[in-house]
């Protein structure tokens, strides 16, 4: 399922695909989710609303004063603030 | 069957069934089909959570089907989920025969995995899966045969648009077997969900989004519709204020004509009737705004709101959904404090509710154009108005931003909002939304608003000595009969009314907590006034009516505030002198616009935070502060050389 153990047929020009933090996230590219930190109020919120290992998520539109962000996951829109998207440790994918 | 059941189980010809689901997943209009319209909000005990249930039967089973607050997991965030989850594990209602898990089509994946945990409560479980159309068109279509296989539960589509699949549901929920739901298939039905059909192709709601949320066009548009949403409010509710009030006339005067003048026709008209009529003339406007709050609400774009507003607002230390509450106390605070329970933080919660009262509701209106028509020209006026209600949001965020760094330090809310796809508003929960909401205000804020009437009646009534009656009567003696003799005659009568008024208890309570506000340059007579206000904003006019000898201002002439604004400009004080001038006008505006004077709003305040400590604080500090800028303002006018 990672994206580094496919065979990729057309390697993406500009992921690194290396680790980085959902808020990182670029507008209109998808990550897959790596895990979520903490084991608080906010995590399990996180978790229950899609963000789990494997979980691909597409950052959208970003709030007029930079925050908070917009992504899809699992086919919905879900805004988060910077911190709390801070939480969600993603990869890029493709 | 029967042998599965707890020995404690209720008879099975009656089921209490629990509907459990996401905010938006579409449980309340789905509740309204299960039952047709027939609710009552009940009341959990030791809290404010409202939530409703509603009685059907089907095939000789009786269900009663509670619609609980949303819920997204079985860890709580916030005050309602909590009591979702207590009612939902049998820690405050005893415990459910049964659970209608209500899944949202269009987010498949996180609904199964709550479903996941549904099921550990070991309730029995029927699934009624919504907005099948909405994942359809979202890219997401779901393959029902095959959920339901995977599940191995229940499952009936239902449109919470059309009520296609309500009765099938129905039926569903009164024949399951109580036994509780068998662990999930090894293999789960996670693979279900999660297939998009497309993933470039961008639905209707993302194009709505590119302009809705656009940097530029996403505020501009916002503040169009909070404008409009104003507009709205006023130019509507303005007619049906009319008619209540004629109304309230007719019944007065109809009392009138039955019950001989005295003690008993003043208590009835301008007591009940009056305080009666006092509580309704804010129906409409709460009406129209929990309608428009509701229609904006079941489009998805309150939440686009939110999302935009949430850094401005958390710069003043409140959250993005403070909006909401924020936005309906212009019309009144009371659905405002309680629109606050969106919020998941106390703090933000507290935060929200204590600065809510700051807007300037639709009461402080009257004031406002009565003090401006008298003493400022209208170029004047409009801009004056704008600044007193920016002085109502100026200092809100102030005093958040104190309390927040003070004694509401710390937390905040999570934001984890969801965006839902936009639809169309579904009338049938616009006007349960509303039906309940004029319902809740005419229980809380209608009853202590009628009591607080009556209270400033009798206050202003007794004691009634019988050397003014004597006075006025041989005065009414005196006058001849005929056209003439009519007028001087009503104008004896509201000599009267006003000599009585100044003998009254009000009076005195109001000459001796005048120098209190003397500093504020308020007369006796407009101590009086801001005294009778605290009840309710809305006594004030008439109070001031009476006082400034107009008889029945309200029920009198065309344009009763105009002539109440003539006779303002005209009074005067024992020197002769005007009592009012354009300087303690604007001081007396000022502390309407910051004063907590409103029963009702203390009241709700009360129960939403479930402690005096909250109300008395915010009497305390609106007041205060009400006092403090008034002064300010008077003295430093004076001290400019403005006013008298």
């Amino acid at each position: 399922m990672s994206a580094a153990s496919a065979p990729p047929p057309s390697p993406p020009p500009s992921s690194p695909a290396s680790p980085c933090l959902l808020r990182e996230a670029q507008p209109g590219r998808s990550y897959r989710v790596l895990g979520v930190d903490g084991d608080d109020a906010l995590a399990h919120r996180l978790v229950a609303c899609g963000f789990w290992a494997g979980a691909v998520v597409e950052r959208l539109q970003r709030a007029p004063f930079g925050d908070p962000l917009l992504f899809r996951v699992h086919g919905f829109r879900l805004a988060l603030r910077g911190d709390e998207a801070a939480r969600v440790r993603v990869v890029g994918a493709t | 069957m029967t042998a599965a059941q707890p020995a404690d189980a209720p008879p099975q010809t009656r089921r209490t069934v629990l509907l459990v689901g996401r905010p938006n997943a579409g449980k309340t209009s789905l509740l309204m089909h299960l039952t047709g319209s027939l609710q009552r909000p009940v009341n959990f005990p030791g809290s404010s959570v409202e939530c409703v249930e509603s009685d059907v039967t089907e095939g000789g089973t009786a269900l009663c089907i509670v619609d609980l607050p949303g819920l997204v997991s079985l860890q709580p965030n916030s005050r309602d989920e909590e009591l979702a989850l207590a009612v939902l594990q049998g820690r405050t209602r005893g415990r459910p025969d049964l659970l209608c898990a209500v899944l949202d089509a269009g987010k498949l994946a996180v609904e199964l995995a709550f479903l996941r945990q549904l099921r550990t409560l070991g309730v029995p479980i029927v699934v009624a899966l919504t907005k099948v159309d909405v994942a359809t068109a979202e890219g997401y279509p779901v393959d029902v045969a095959r959920l339901q296989q995977a599940l191995g539960l229940p499952l009936v589509v239902v449109d919470g648009r059309t009520g296609a699949g309500a009765a099938e549901l129905r039926r569903a929920l009164a024949a399951l077997p109580l036994v509780a739901p068998a662990p999930e298939a090894a293999a789960g039905a996670a693979p279900v969900a999660a297939t998009p059909t497309r993933s470039i192709a961008r639905s209707t709601t993302d194009r709505l989004d590119r302009v809705l949320l656009h940097p530029l066009l996403g505020p501009a548009l916002l503040v169009a519709v909070v404008i409009g949403m104003f507009q709205l409010v006023f130019a509507v509710a303005d007619p049906f204020i009319g008619w209540i009030e004629v109304v309230q006339g007719w019944v007065g005067d109809g009392v009138a004509a039955i019950v001989p003048a005295g003690a008993v026709q003043s208590f009835l008209v301008d007591g009940v009737v009056n305080g009666v009529g006092s509580s309704l003339v804010f129906v409409p406007q709460i009406a129209l705004l929990i309608a428009f709050v509701t229609i904006v609400e079941s489009t998805g774009y309150m939440a686009r709101a939110v999302f935009l507003l949430d850094r401005p607002l958390r710069k003043v230390g409140l959250s993005g959904k403070s909006f909401v509450p924020m936005t309906a106390s212009f019309a009144c605070a009371i659905p405002g404090i309680v629109a606050a329970r969106i919020l998941g933080d106390e703090r933000d919660r507290l935060a929200t509710i204590t600065t809510a009262p700051l807007m300037s509701c639709s009461a402080r209106l009257p004031v406002y154009v009565v003090l401006l028509a008298a003493f400022f020209p209208p170029h004047q006026a409009g801009l004056l108005l704008f600044l007193l209600y920016a002085l109502g949001i100026v200092t809100a965020v102030a005093v958040a931003l104190v309390l927040r760094r003070s004694v509401l330090r710390g937390g905040g809310s999570l934001l984890v909002m969801e965006l839902p796809a936009y639809q169309r508003p579904r009338l049938r929960l616009v006007l349960v939304h509303t039906w309940f909401a004029v319902k809740a205000f005419l229980r809380t804020a209608g009853t202590v608003i009628l009591v607080a009437t009556i209270v400033v009646w009798a206050l202003g009534y007794f004691p009634r000595p019988a050397a003014i009656a004597a006075e006025f009567d041989t005065a009414r003696a005196a006058v001849v009969a005929g056209a003439e003799g009519d007028e001087e005659r009503a104008r004896l009568d509201a000599a009267e009314a006003a000599a009585y008024l100044e003998q009254s208890w009000l009076a005195n309570i109001g000459r001796a907590v005048q120098p209190v506000f003397a500093p504020a340059g308020f007369d006796w007579r407009m101590t009086v006034g801001v005294l009778a206000a605290f009840p309710a904003r809305e006594l004030v006019v008439p109070t001031l009516g009476t006082l400034y000898s107009l008889g029945e201002v309200e029920a009198s002439a065309d344009e009763p505030d105009a002539r109440l604004s003539t006779a303002l400009r005209a009074a005067k004080g024992p020197d002769g002198r005007p009592t009012l001038d354009s300087l303690t006008a604007l001081a007396v505006m000022v502390f309407f616009a910051l004063c907590s004077q409103c029963a009702g709003t203390l009241a709700a305040i009360r129960r939403e935070t479930n402690s005096w400590r909250w109300p008395v604080f915010t009497f305390s500090y609106m007041t205060a502060l009400a006092w403090l800028a008034a002064v300010a303002i008077f003295q430093i006018g004076r001290w400019l050389g403005y006013g008298a």
